[in-house]
């Protein structure tokens, strides 16, 4: 009991001592003049703002000043939000950016509407007396400091003509009772003995409020449970497209290390073996039947072995194509070398994609080759694949054929699209009648 | 004929090690890396090497560089590369320093072991190698549509024996002719397509091959 009384009191006592309650002093200075002013701002803009657009006339100047108000607002919460980082140590994400709309309505209504912002409004409008707890935290701290001080002024100071100034006065954190006057030296250590309370109360109120501060400020300005969702589900998400991707090229690989490999070994060996039995028909009707039949059982074998061989390799390549580990520019170039109508190549891709975004471009192209090669009846095709300066890719495949193509009706569109959007891409269709059909896939360079 | 062999499976190394040395060639070395590769041939220098395009470390296209470095280096050692792939990049690539002592192959042509080794025959004394898989790709991408409907069925078969690398001799053996008609076949080629004629059989790859790309 007694270890643990004394650990508590030492505790209490020594907090001022700490780097810690500097720090939270600081904040409590500077984040309350701080919230003081960011709460005069916020008012008078949100006031100005609505009894404009009260009036019939100021409407709209009203409610830019609203709008005004709101972004002001944003960046007075991103202030805070940093003094806590930097003086408290403590981390709140930024609520997620604002997205503006098209058109000057819809960029008003968006405005209006940004929640993130009406909540930076609410904290600054709280922060008032949060702000005035703060202050008068630091005023005490500071007073304090200075009564403790007083000893040892009275004697670098005043040592020699005490009786004749005036006398000295300490002040104090209170607002009522007035300043202690001193005038000798052992006057001075009821003051310092003051000064000591104030600082140990100080540190305590500073960290008491920094506390409430801190449940404001996750509460109202860091991103609200919606956004927070939202972004673990972007990050899950490109998690699960990154690892399906690895994952079905892990299966090529294997396939390839695996049973192509044996099946080639295996292709192979029913070679020799049908070699050593050689195939000279006069000597096959000198030696038995078992040797023709097995002649006959080796040649069937070694057909099955080449055959299966063959579409072990076309399965492969449908999972994932090994030429894509050498980039998007040389895959589409074997797409397009293997196509039955001609077809040409453009690429200009910088920086690389994503792995899972690169199979998901080839397997496109692929896609809209076999549609344009079965349908379209067309001469001449085209791919053509860049980054655009605003960070997505964009692959087009264009034919000269009779066009007709549609989205909506035909299947493999429907499956492409489907696929597009698990990363959040696009497919723009343009087919008219008589053609020429282009079909447009934009994908983010990131899954 | 003496042959070094690249192939990181171990399985496939040694059969085709049994196979050549069945034939009665000779297998100097057997690695498993582009460098071992290199040292292999730098110290028995064989008459061919016969390199897997996927190797280790990154197995994507260890052995189509190596095989390119080993043209450049040791020009006199003919280099048949094989993969279970068709990528016409990659023959594009071989192919660029000329078609004299080059060959690229499907792993599935392994498997009947007398093209396996006339092949490489071929590419050891100099001569092309190119898988028929290759050239049917190259037929299908070439843009000399016109010029090639020109061609009778026959002549257009005897054309693709041509970019495969055959000789008029492998080219009969193939299509059971006698090789009277298939100098006629060829002649008659030559003189449709434009193509300067009386060539040895590497420049005659060479052209054709470059006649297809456009």
């Amino acid at each position: 009991m007694d270890e643990d009384i004394r650990r508590v009191a030492g505790t209490i006592l020594g907090a001022p001592l700490t780097r810690r309650t500097v720090r939270e002093l600081l904040y409590c200075g500077v984040g309350g003049l701080a919230g003081v002013a960011g709460f005069l701002i916020t008012v008078v803009m949100l006031v100005l703002g609505l009894t404009i657009s009260a009036s019939v006339l100021g409407t709209v100047v009203g409610l830019l000043l609203l709008t005004l108000a709101l972004r002001v607002s944003r960046r007075l919460g991103a202030l805070h939000r940093r003094l806590a980082r930097w003086l408290l140590g403590y981390q709140v994400e930024a609520p997620p950016k604002f997205q503006p709309g098209i058109g000057i309505l819809a960029r008003l209504d968006k405005r209006l509407r940004d929640r993130a912002a009406w909540r930076s409004v609410a904290y600054s409008l709280i922060k008032l007396p949060t702000s005035a707890v703060q202050l008068y935290a630091a005023t005490a701290a500071c007073i304090g400091l200075v009564d403790l001080s007083y000893p040892e002024v009275w004697l670098l100071f005043r040592h020699h003509n005490a009786s004749q100034l005036n006398p000295l006065v300490a002040p104090t954190p209170l607002p009522f009772g007035g300043d202690i006057k001193i005038y000798s030296w052992p006057g001075t250590i009821p003051a310092a003995l003051l000064g000591a309370v104030c600082v140990l109360i100080a540190t305590w109120l500073a960290r008491a409020i920094n506390a409430g501060d801190r449940r404001l400020i996750r509460g109202l300005l860091g991103p609200s449970s919606m956004a927070e969702r939202v972004s673990e589900l972007e990050r899950t998400r490109s998690l699960a497209v990154e690892d399906s991707a690895a994952a079905l090229r892990r299966v090529e690989r294997d396939l390839h290390d695996g049973a192509q490999m044996r099946l080639a070994a295996l292709a192979m060996n029913l070679g020799m073996a049908r070699e050593k039995l050689g195939d000279d028909d006069e000597q096959a009707s000198r030696v038995s039947d078992n040797t023709a039949t097995v002649r006959e059982l080796l040649d069937a074998a070694h057909r099955n072995a080449t055959d299966a061989l063959a579409d072990l390799r076309d399965l492969a390549r449908g999972i994932h194509p090994p030429v894509l580990d050498s980039g998007l520019a040389s895959a589409l170039a074997s797409l397009a070398a293997s196509s039955a109508i001609p077809a040409s190549v453009t690429a200009e891709i910088d920086p690389r994609p994503a792995p899972a975004i690169e199979t998901i471009a080839y397997f496109c192209a692929a896609e809209l080759m076999a549609n344009a090669t079965k349908h379209s009846y067309a001469n001449q095709i085209k791919i053509n694949i860049f980054t655009e300066r605003s960070g997505l890719l964009r692959l087009e495949v264009t034919d000269d054929g009779i066009g007709g193509a549609d989205a909506v009706r035909g299947s493999g569109l429907a499956g492409l699209t489907q696929r597009v959007s698990t990363v959040d891409g696009r497919i723009h269709v343009s087919s008219p009648p008589g053609g020429p059909t282009t079909v447009t896939v934009e994908l983010p360079l990131r899954a | 004929m003496r042959v070094v062999i690249a192939e990181d499976a171990a399985l496939l190394r040694e059969g085709l090690t049994r196979l050549l040395q069945d034939r009665g060639h000779s297998v100097c070395a057997a690695v498993d890396d582009g460098d071992g590769l290199l040292a292999a041939v730098a110290e028995h220098k064989p008459d061919v090497a016969v390199v897997d395009i996927r190797m280790p470390p990154t197995h994507t296209d260890e052995g189509l560089r190596a095989a390119l470095e080993l043209r450049r280096r040791f020009p006199a050692t003919g280099v048949l590369v094989f993969s279970q792939y068709v990528e016409t990049s990659y023959s594009a690539q071989l192919l660029e320093g000329g078609a004299a002592g080059v060959g690229y192959l499907l792993k599935d042509r392994v498997a009947n072991v007398a093209e396996f080794t006339a092949a490489l025959e071929r590419v050891a004394s100099g001569g092309t190698a190119l898988d028929p898989e290759v050239v049917s790709q190259l037929f299908r991408a070439s843009r000399r549509r016109g010029g090639l409907s020109t061609l009778t069925p026959r002549e257009r078969q005897v054309l693709a024996l041509m970019a495969e690398g055959r000789s008029n001799a492998g080219i009969a053996a193939e299509l059971v002719v006698s090789g009277g008609a298939v100098e006629k076949h060829v002649a008659s080629i030559f003189a449709k397509l434009g193509l300067p004629p009386g060539e040895s059989d590497n420049r005659r790859v060479l052209a054709v091959l470059r006649y297809l790309g456009g």
